[in-house]
């Protein structure tokens, strides 16, 4: 019996050891699942953690510091969140978070437009004032010294103006002053006026377009920024180039400068800011603020114009093109107080009847101005004009109701007409007209017989009453014949 | 009639520019009722839009320096720069007002005119 103890033995010890070894390898089994599942657990922890650091870290300051709602936001780190609660969670304190920074944005921008606004139209205001008073001196002193003074002062203050002007723009505000329609080339030249190198900028090609009364002031001022821009972005010793010209449904202003240029990316700043569709907050503008071209761009959204700054200038530079189409440019304006000094040149209808029996060319002055603006009657003497005393000096009279001075023709100082006359004109008069002068010959030469009071029948000794029509009266005739540029 | 153009109207082009920053004219010979005369066989090209519209003014006839620097709308010191410059590049040339010695005087004309109807 005793040999069969081991035996027992043995095959519990085998079962025993079979049970541990079942047991060992359960525990085993689950220890790994289990920690499989600590792993999982931990790497979710730090995934979530991950995420709160990535979304105080990254997205709310992304939140905070985006130029505008267009920009795209970064999104949450890890994918294997998307859909949890924790996701949903995330995404509601980012989105309140976003309504809070916008409606706080929104609501400093409009203070600081409001308060920017008003305190510009103020100085627009001063300026605008203090430029009438310089004008003013500029007209009353004619002391060259103290013309190169107010010419500073001027410079000074109308440099003064546009950036007052400008930055009231950008704040929603209009340009200010509202112009009549003038010449493209005056309106570069006002946009020159305004920036601090105006010596440096060259006008070419003058061409005879116009810009509508709404859109000059605009267009002024956008131009002046792009002047002052490639300017300030080149060499002091270098030009630069403004060269006008007429396209297919417009017109374009081709500013060149031979400065350093841009790199890509500024192009691309500059392009999203010059659509002007951008809406433009003024607390953003760098330090120092960049005005330059969101104002143009704003200014180009709202009147219709478009502005590009993507070419290379062949100088090396900038090329900077304003388009203004068709709708913003008329004709060059004639009767512009500030394009026509010659609307009461009284040679224009004086000549009328005779400028096409003369074969000179006509002069720039009549081909430019039509002889005849409707919008000026009274500068022109009609025909019907009543024959004054004295009407062989006063021509007309001006527009403040003085009588106006025939112009003195050289070598008509000392008229002598009977000398060039003949020789000159000897087939341009009618026979009724000759008729007329010798009946007026004889009339003075009877009148002088007979004794030096007027002849009974009421006729005056001299040149007939009712001189011809279109013709001045008096001695008109004798003037132009003796003047020997007609 | 027209109501005479606001003020400000002038304003656009500021004098500075017209005159490229200079305030002295070339030569010291201009005063309010300096006569001005064109020379009409010089070209205009070239010549800056201010400048080229008074030689258009000038090529009309005689003009006085205060009549000029009226239709230009511009100060008589910034008109007579551009004079001076004229003058320089030979398309105008001026000429001193007529002295009232040289006129005849009223008398003497009254005179001649006594003696003329004593005779006939």
């Amino acid at each position: 019996m005793s040999h069969h103890i081991p035996e027992v033995v043995i095959w519990c010890l085998a079962i025993a050891l079979t049970a541990v070894a079942v047991l060992l390898m359960r525990q085993r089994t689950i220890t790994t699942g289990v920690r499989r599942r600590i792993d999982q657990l931990e790497e979710s922890v730090r995934a979530r953690d991950e995420e709160i650091r990535h979304l105080v870290g990254v997205r709310l300051p992304a939140v905070a510091d985006a130029a505008g709602p267009s920009v795209p936001l970064p999104g949450p780190l890890d994918d294997r969140l998307t859909g949890t609660d924790f996701a949903h969670s995330l995404q509601s304190v980012m989105d309140y978070f976003t309504q809070a920074v916008d409606r706080a944005q929104a609501r400093a921008d409009q203070s600081a437009k409001a308060a920017l606004k008003a305190s510009m139209r103020a100085l627009q205001g001063l300026a605008h004032e203090q430029q009438l008073a310089i004008s003013d001196m500029q007209d009353r002193h004619d002391n060259p010294d103290v013309l190169r003074d107010l010419l500073e002062i001027d410079h000074a203050n109308s440099q003064f103006g546009r950036r007052a002007q400008a930055i009231a723009v950008l704040c929603g505000s209009w340009p200010g002053r509202q112009r009549v329609a003038s010449p493209l080339t005056d309106v570069v030249r006002g946009a020159t006026s305004r920036i601090r190198d105006y010596r440096r900028v060259r006008v070419h090609s003058q061409i005879d377009l116009a810009v509508v009364s709404r859109a000059v002031e605009p267009v002024v001022l956008a131009v002046a920024e792009l002047l002052d821009n490639a300017a300030r972005h080149s060499q002091p010793n270098t030009t630069v180039e403004v060269s006008l010209q007429p396209v297919h449904n417009g017109a374009s202003i081709v500013i060149d400068d031979a400065g350093v240029g841009m790199d890509n990316q500024e192009i691309q700043q500059a392009v999203a800011l010059l659509s002007g569709r951008r809406p433009v907050d003024v607390s953003r503008l760098g330090d120092p603020p960049q005005f330059g071209f969101p104002v143009i761009g704003v200014l180009a959204a709202r009147y219709g114009f478009s502005v590009s700054v993507d070419t290379r200038s062949p100088y090396g530079g900038v090329r900077a093109v304003v388009f203004l189409p068709s709708s913003l440019l008329t004709q060059l304006e004639i009767d512009g107080p500030g394009t026509t000094p010659l609307t009461g040149h009284p040679r224009g209808t004086a000549k009328g009847p005779r400028t096409s029996a003369r074969t000179h060319t006509p002069r720039p002055a009549e081909r430019i101005h039509p002889p005849q603006p409707p919008e000026h009657p009274a500068a022109h003497p009609g025909p019907d004009a009543p024959a004054t005393p004295g009407a062989g000096t006063v021509v007309g009279s001006t527009s403040g109701g003085l009588p106006k001075r025939r112009r003195r023709q050289p070598g008509a100082a000392h008229p002598r007409p009977a000398a060039p006359l003949p020789a000159e004109t000897p087939t341009e008069r009618t026979a009724e007209e000759n008729a007329r002068r010798m009946g007026a010959f004889a009339r003075g030469t009877r009148a002088g017989r007979v004794g030096h009071h007027p002849p009974p029948d009421g006729r005056i000794p001299g040149p007939p009453p009712g001189p011809a029509p279109g013709r001045p009266p008096g001695h008109a005739p004798a003037e132009d014949e003796g003047n020997p540029h007609a | 009639m027209t109501p005479p153009a606001p003020r400000h109207e002038r304003g656009l082009v500021r004098p500075y520019v017209v005159t490229d920053g200079r305030s002295h004219p070339t030569r010291n010979t201009f005063d309010l009722v300096t006569l001005v005369m064109a020379h009409g066989d010089r070209p205009l090209g070239g010549l800056s839009p201010e400048k080229r519209r008074l030689m258009e003014l000038c090529l009309g006839g005689a003009l006085s320096v205060a009549e000029i620097a009226g239709h230009l709308m511009l100060p008589v010191s910034v008109v007579k720069v551009l004079l001076g410059d004229l003058v320089d590049s030979g398309h105008l040339t001026t000429r001193a007002p007529i002295p009232s010695a040289e006129l005849p005087e009223a008398q003497i004309l009254q005179e001649v005119l006594d003696g003329l109807r004593a005779r006939l």
